[in-house]
């Protein structure tokens, strides 16, 4: 349960939009896109955003945190996803912190404190190749020899995990059908082969195998248990609730600028947003956008609230959302018409953006598929 | 209703047949291997494949016999059309063939038709087309570069935009501004125009797929010789629509959505979901079946059309402008599921891969960043040539007298 008052959700929502507004200009994106050769994301950023307490926004004052909850998290993913930021906000903040924060093993606490301060960048690789967006589809193996584990298998191409200093990984002890765990290890680890490259939306990323893997039993996150099963489920969720904040704020941004952009743009003598047609379509867009706002906020609530039905809520919010990325983003690139098909204009890179958001810890057939199980 | 005559044409079959092995044996294996992975042609290897289908008189092989065509039907004219998509052969650049073209040997002059027709038909010459500019995209009347008389020349001022591969070619055909002073669209003219004349500028415009097909032609004081005019100054907007009915029916490349479902196929066996083919998915074979359902109602629209309008004639607007959309929403939607099955791999987007040569490390499957090229160019399937909007207003107009 988060204890931002909702004075404190609005200052930290009014200066999230401020700083990630004058800080990431579209400029600044196409300078550290990894599709443009940059680095995929900003260092700089990440550390100011470390100082100003966001990282751990959402990790508990106990823990060392700002003692939010998924909302305070949301509010600034909403914000950087409005400016197509590219930093590891829902990969590190909300999947990888809160593993790191609810860990049994010792080694936790300080990596967290860690990633907090921008200092390590840990990331979770989960889904395998064979296993698609499957949740307990885990092959990897860990097998115990002497005081080490000893890890084999191959992770599916992973936002983030290019740059990240720690991968935590889900494996099984044992051997294939052995109980899920979950550990933390050196992304440089000898055995660990990262084959990096740049994501659809300029992100960078990296699918993993592991041969040989060696790594001391302390890192170890999670033993294998009922208990690990459920946290990594939850990790799961928020990873897709937080891709749905990050959506909703890419559609709000694409959605304002498409409207403005069909005020300006003159065709047959008029403004296009004259055309009855287009004004509806606009409509629509936006109306998605707005939807999109609701459905998350729900969601959010009942992530924070542990409702009974949070899971149930959260994948209809990553369905929906999904649905509406995809088609907001398409929308968006028809409206501007061939100026949304150009890489000099931020358009097209909030269609791809979405389109990964939209595919983010499975799309919306896959949480159909689930809900009707 | 329902009274077309519909039999199995057994020389057309001969015929498909014919056009397949070509491609089988013709199409350079360099060139194929880069068409399977969805690499970037240089222009040297896409005109040798042109040039092969010149040589054979394929290239223009629906032309008149008059012009240097074969005088096909347009059942034989699609059917080839149709084989060359399923081949999976280089794109059929249309600026020369289907557009200017028959523009020249309908309303040009002798002397255009002896200069221009055998190099389109021998594809000795590339074309492009000067039509978009920034401020005329779907309002395309309201043009505004300027070509002045000064006697045996025209002088020519301004900018072209989303000009498909200018960058390769010899020759523009290019609507040009010719009489500010009257209603817009009669004060347009049709222009030839020699690429490398001096004051003209390309510059490339990358899209979203991180490529360069597309840029923007800038005109400083360009002289083009009087003889360059196709048919009458200020007529030029009549040709022009002429050539879009053309363009839209090139635009329903039936035969290529086949390649494309092919493609889909492949990457439905080869990616798995929890350990199970996306292919034997209930959710994926059902999707499968209503795009495979929906190319067979745009390919029964477009026999429809062929059974309707006459031969050598234009097709009607209405049933061109039916076909664009619903082809060019059809391609998109193709692209989109094969999108959602490359989510599953993490959307890797490796742009480098679409060199030939690369041998780096693969992310997902081979094909994965020419599917994904595929699908970000033809996001613009639906705004070029004509916009879905535009054709709807066609329909809406020409089709429904609205």
């Amino acid at each position: 349960m988060s204890s931002f008052g909702s004075e404190e959700r609005t200052l930290l929502n009014d200066s999230a939009r401020q700083y990630f507004e004058s800080e990431y200009s579209f400029a600044r994106f196409a300078e550290h896109s990894a599709q443009h050769g940059g680095a995929g994301w900003n260092q700089q950023v990440w550390r100011e955003c470390a100082k100003l307490g966001w990282l751990g926004v959402a990790v508990s004052d106990e823990a060392g945190g700002a003692g939010g909850g998924m909302t305070e998290l949301a509010i600034v993913v909403a914000a950087a996803g409005r400016q197509l930021a590219l930093e590891p906000w829902c990969a590190t903040c909300a999947v990888a912190l809160y593993l790191l924060e609810h860990a049994q093993g010792e080694a936790a606490g300080a990596q967290l404190q860690l990633a907090m301060n921008g200092e390590l960048t840990p990331v979770l690789c989960h889904y395998e190749p064979h296993g698609g967006y499957a949740r307990d589809y885990v092959k990897t193996v860990a097998v115990a020899e002497g005081d080490n584990f000893v890890l084999n298998g191959a992770k599916t191409f992973a936002l983030h995990a290019g740059h990240a200093d720690r991968l935590v990984l889900t494996a099984r002890i044992g051997d294939a059908a052995g109980s899920l765990c979950v550990l933390s290890v050196p992304a440089d680890a000898a055995g660990l082969r990262r084959t990096a490259g740049a994501a659809l939306d300029g992100r960078h990323g990296a699918s993993v195998t592991l041969t040989n893997v060696a790594c001391p039993r302390a890192a170890l996150l999670y033993e294998p248990g009922p208990d690990t099963e459920a946290h990594v489920q939850r990790a799961l969720d928020r990873g897709a609730l937080a891709n749905a904040a990050e959506a909703a704020g890419a559609m709000a941004a694409v959605s304002e600028q498409t409207v403005e952009y069909l005020k300006n743009r003159q065709q047959f003598g008029k403004p296009l947003t004259s055309f009855q047609v287009l004004q509806h379509r606009l409509v629509d867009m936006s109306m998605q956008s707005e939807e999109t706002r609701a459905v998350v906020m729900r969601a959010l609530v009942a992530m924070d609230c542990d409702a009974e039905n949070v899971q149930e809520i959260v994948w209809q919010t990553k369905m929906l959302t999904s649905r509406a990325a995809q088609a907001v983003g398409a929308e968006a690139v028809q409206l501007h018409g061939g100026m949304g098909m150009t890489d000099e204009l931020a358009i097209g890179h909030y269609y791809k953006r979405l389109l990964v958001c939209a595919s983010q810890y499975g799309d919306a057939d896959w949480y159909a598929g689930q809900l009707s199980a | 209703m329902f009274i077309h005559q519909s039999e199995l044409d057994h020389e057309l079959e001969a015929f498909r047949a014919e056009v397949r092995g070509f491609c089988a044996r013709e199409l350079a294996p360099q060139t194929r291997s880069k068409m399977d992975l969805g690499q970037h042609l240089t222009q040297p290897e896409h005109d040798a494949w042109l040039k092969a289908l010149g040589a054979k008189g394929w290239l223009a092989g629906k032309w008149p016999k008059d012009h240097g065509g074969l005088g096909w039907t347009p059942l034989q004219a699609a059917a080839f059309q149709e084989e060359l998509g399923k081949a999976g052969t280089p794109w059929l650049v249309p600026f020369g063939v289907t557009m200017v073209g028959p523009v020249i040997y309908t309303f040009g002059s002798d002397a255009q038709k002896q200069k221009y027709l055998p190099g389109i038909v021998r594809n000795d010459t590339w074309w492009c087309q000067g039509y978009s500019e920034p401020g005329a995209g779907s309002d395309l009347a309201g043009l505004r570069t300027r070509a002045v008389r000064d006697g045996d020349h025209y002088v020519v001022n301004g900018q072209k935009i989303w000009t498909t591969l200018a960058h390769w070619a010899d020759m523009m055909f290019c609507l040009v501004r010719t009489d500010p002073d009257v209603k817009k669209q009669e004060g347009i003219s049709f222009l030839l125009i020699d690429m490398k004349t001096p004051g003209i500028t390309v510059k490339p415009i990358v899209s979203i797929d991180l490529s360069h097909h597309l840029n923007e032609v800038f005109f400083e004081d360009v002289r083009v010789p009087v003889e360059n005019l196709v048919g009458e100054e200020n007529k030029g907007w009549t040709y022009a629509k002429f050539l879009l009915a053309h363009e839209r029916v090139g635009v329903a490349e039936v035969g290529k959505f086949r390649l494309y479902l092919g493609y889909l196929d492949d990457m439905l066996k080869q990616t798995r979901e929890a350990g199970v083919p996306l292919a034997e998915q209930p959710a994926f074979r059902t999707r499968r079946v209503e795009l495979d359902a929906q190319l067979a109602r745009l390919e029964a629209l477009l026999a429809d059309q062929h059974a309707t309008v006459g031969e050598n004639s234009a097709p009607s607007l209405m049933g061109a402008a039916a076909l664009k959309i619903r082809g060019s929403e059809l391609q998109q939607a193709i692209l989109e599921t094969t999108m959602d099955v490359l989510g599953r791999h993490g959307m890797a987007y490796q742009t480098d891969a679409l060199l030939a040569g690369w041998n780096g490390d693969r992310i997902g499957p081979s094909q994965s960043a020419g599917l994904i090229h595929e699908h970000l160019y033809r996001r613009a399937a639906t705004i070029y040539g004509g916009s879905s909007e535009v054709q709807r207003s066609i329909i809406a107009k020409g089709g429904l007298g609205l």
